[in-house]
């Protein structure tokens, strides 16, 4: 396609947590700062900056981008800050890798923030206002109410008990022991998340992610540059991004088909043409334990309703066939909602440089993947990753 | 037509009314929690200040936001300031007219290159300029809560 091969060299990420003293500034240049010094880069050196970051309501600032934009590094830069929802942490990737690829930039600084205990009473009033105003609003729906209503049909569709859904939540809470970022790593069982209250059934509270706060940056840099800092690039060899319509009420929630979407043209960038046998490790979004599931079978890792099984036989644990969630996901390291999916870039780009410590998956991983969700459940973003 | 129609009877089936039921509780974050207990407890401003930019901060940053350095001294820059810019509002947020005209400015605070928008107190219209120096005037310090409302405003150096 004339494009330029783009790697990530530097990562940089925040503590997860419930309530930050700092404000999303200071978390995105303490992210963004990380990031420039793990590749030896100075923000002199950068060309340009992307910002990824979820609604303005969490964080109560309107035009969130502009507000965060010296913390992010942007004073002075071509800057731009970008939002597709939940989507957005693995958007930014892509929206640095156009302006990588085109050659506009050669080193691009992306960074995302969430800072959702500003949030009162819950963040969950902000969204509020993204079901349609005449049809949903009147209802008072929270978004709980999308997660049970595609849970129980997900379940339906394929025979899934609560039960299996909950092991996703176990296996993730236990990996992010290990993530120095993590906010609700803990070692539960199965019976633990099934008598956690229910809050919209069929989702428990333990099925469900925490609302955190947090930052996570990287840097984007062409192959040139990317051979004079390192020995060790991670290249980004395919992306996708696609979103389905917001008449939820109209779509088959069983299967998430935005997200195959985004996975074939990713898949067919990087040149991918069986996923599940190429892609050694992935880290789909895992707001919801059932997401997780749900998620891999659209990124066609697994057949449709087989998810379950698998994680069931421990193909998806850190030391399984195919680690899903290593880092512990957004159900155990936080959910800061962009800054969440640039976790788990960052989670493949440290795995596929063997960087992840006591997270490390045996096999040297060659080829990752990471994948986030979001607006009224329509909107899928993936990125593939090699080493 | 919608497009034209005023909305007074929102009790028809026309139009629904909404709202997003949240409020906020906004941190200080790092620096703002020492800018603002030193208000509260000093009345004095504090300023960071950035070597290899030549830059300084008021209100401060932890951070240098030309080079991303940490900047972690905090330097007492006292409370006089000099008018970098002002204005005179006559009209509330929501459209409708000041019972009295509020005269406000941007300080710049001390030597640094930082500032604040506030009130200016104590001045008719015709006496204010650019470039004229101003003094804090804050709230007395039991009634203060560490804001920007402890700051009446800025008024004449005596």
């Amino acid at each position: 396609m004339g494009m330029r091969k783009v790697a990530i060299v530097g990562a940089g990420i925040t503590k997860f947590v419930r309530r930050a003293q700092e404000t999303g500034k200071e978390l995105s240049w303490q992210a963004s700062k990380m990031a420039l010094d793990s590749c030896n880069l100075t923000l002199d050196d950068v060309d340009m900056v992307t910002l990824g970051t979820a609604p303005d309501a969490f964080d109560g600032v309107h035009m969130k981008g502009e507000y965060l934009s010296d913390g992010a590094g942007g004073i002075g830069k071509p800057y731009m800050r970008h939002f597709v929802g939940g989507g957005t942490g693995v958007f930014s990737p892509i929206h640095g890798w156009f302006h990588v690829a085109s050659g506009m930039a050669d080193i691009c600084l992306v960074v995302a923030e969430e800072k959702m205990s500003s949030c009162h009473p819950h963040p969950a009033g902000a969204f509020l206002t993204i079901f349609d105003h005449t049809t949903e609003q009147p209802l008072l729906p929270t978004l709980m109410w999308i997660f049970a209503l595609e849970m129980n049909r997900y379940m339906e569709t394929y025979g899934i008990t609560k039960a299996d859904i909950a092991q996703v939540s176990v296996k993730n809470k236990l990996n992010a022991m290990d993530h120095p970022s993590a906010q609700v790593a803990e070692k539960i069982t199965v019976e633990d998340v099934l008598n956690s209250e229910t809050l919209c059934w069929p989702v428990n509270r333990l099925d469900i992610s925490p609302a955190s706060d947090g930052a996570a940056a990287i840097v984007l840099v062409s192959e040139r540059v990317a051979r004079r800092l390192t020995d060790k690039p991670v290249w980004i060899d395919g992306v996708g991004h696609a979103i389905d319509t917001a008449y939820w009420a109209t779509r088959d929630l069983s299967y998430p088909r935005y997200v195959e979407t985004a996975a074939r043209q990713a898949y067919e960038m990087a040149g991918i043409t069986e996923p599940d046998k190429e892609i050694h490790i992935a880290e789909p979004y895992d707001p919801f334990d059932y997401k997780e599931l749900h998620h891999m079978e659209g990124l066609m890792l697994c057949p449709r309703g087989q998810a379950a099984q698998l994680t069931a036989d421990g193909v998806t644990a850190r030391d399984g066939n195919m680690p899903i969630c290593p880092s512990g996901g957004a159900l155990g390291v936080g959910n800061p909602i962009a800054a969440t999916g640039l976790m788990k870039i960052i989670e493949i780009f440290l795995q596929l440089r063997g960087e992840a410590g006591k997270r490390q998956v045996p096999g040297n991983p060659r080829c990752g993947l990471a994948q986030a969700w979001g607006d009224l459940m329509q909107m899928g973003t993936v990125v593939v990753m090699r080493n | 037509m919608a497009i034209t129609e005023k909305i007074t009877n929102t009790t028809t089936p026309t139009f629904w009314e909404g709202a997003i039921p949240v409020r906020y509780v906004y941190t200080y974050g790092l620096a703002g929690e020492k800018f603002f207990r030193t208000v509260k407890d000093k009345g004095t401003f504090l300023a960071t200040y950035c070597e290899d930019c030549d830059i300084s901060f008021v209100p401060p940053k932890v951070y240098c936001d030309r080079c991303f350095n940490e900047l972690d001294s905090y330097i007492d820059v006292g409370t006089i300031g000099y008018v970098e810019t002002f204005t005179l509002s006559f009209r509330n947020m929501d459209g409708s007219e000041k019972e009295v005209p509020e005269l406000l400015a941007m300080v710049r605070i001390g030597d640094t290159d930082g500032g604040l928008i506030h009130y200016l107190k104590g001045f008719e219209i015709d006496e204010i300029g650019i470039g004229m120096p101003v003094k804090a005037v804050f709230k007395p310090k039991a009634q203060r809560k560490g804001s920007i409302e402890d700051i009446i405003g800025f008024g004449p150096l005596k």
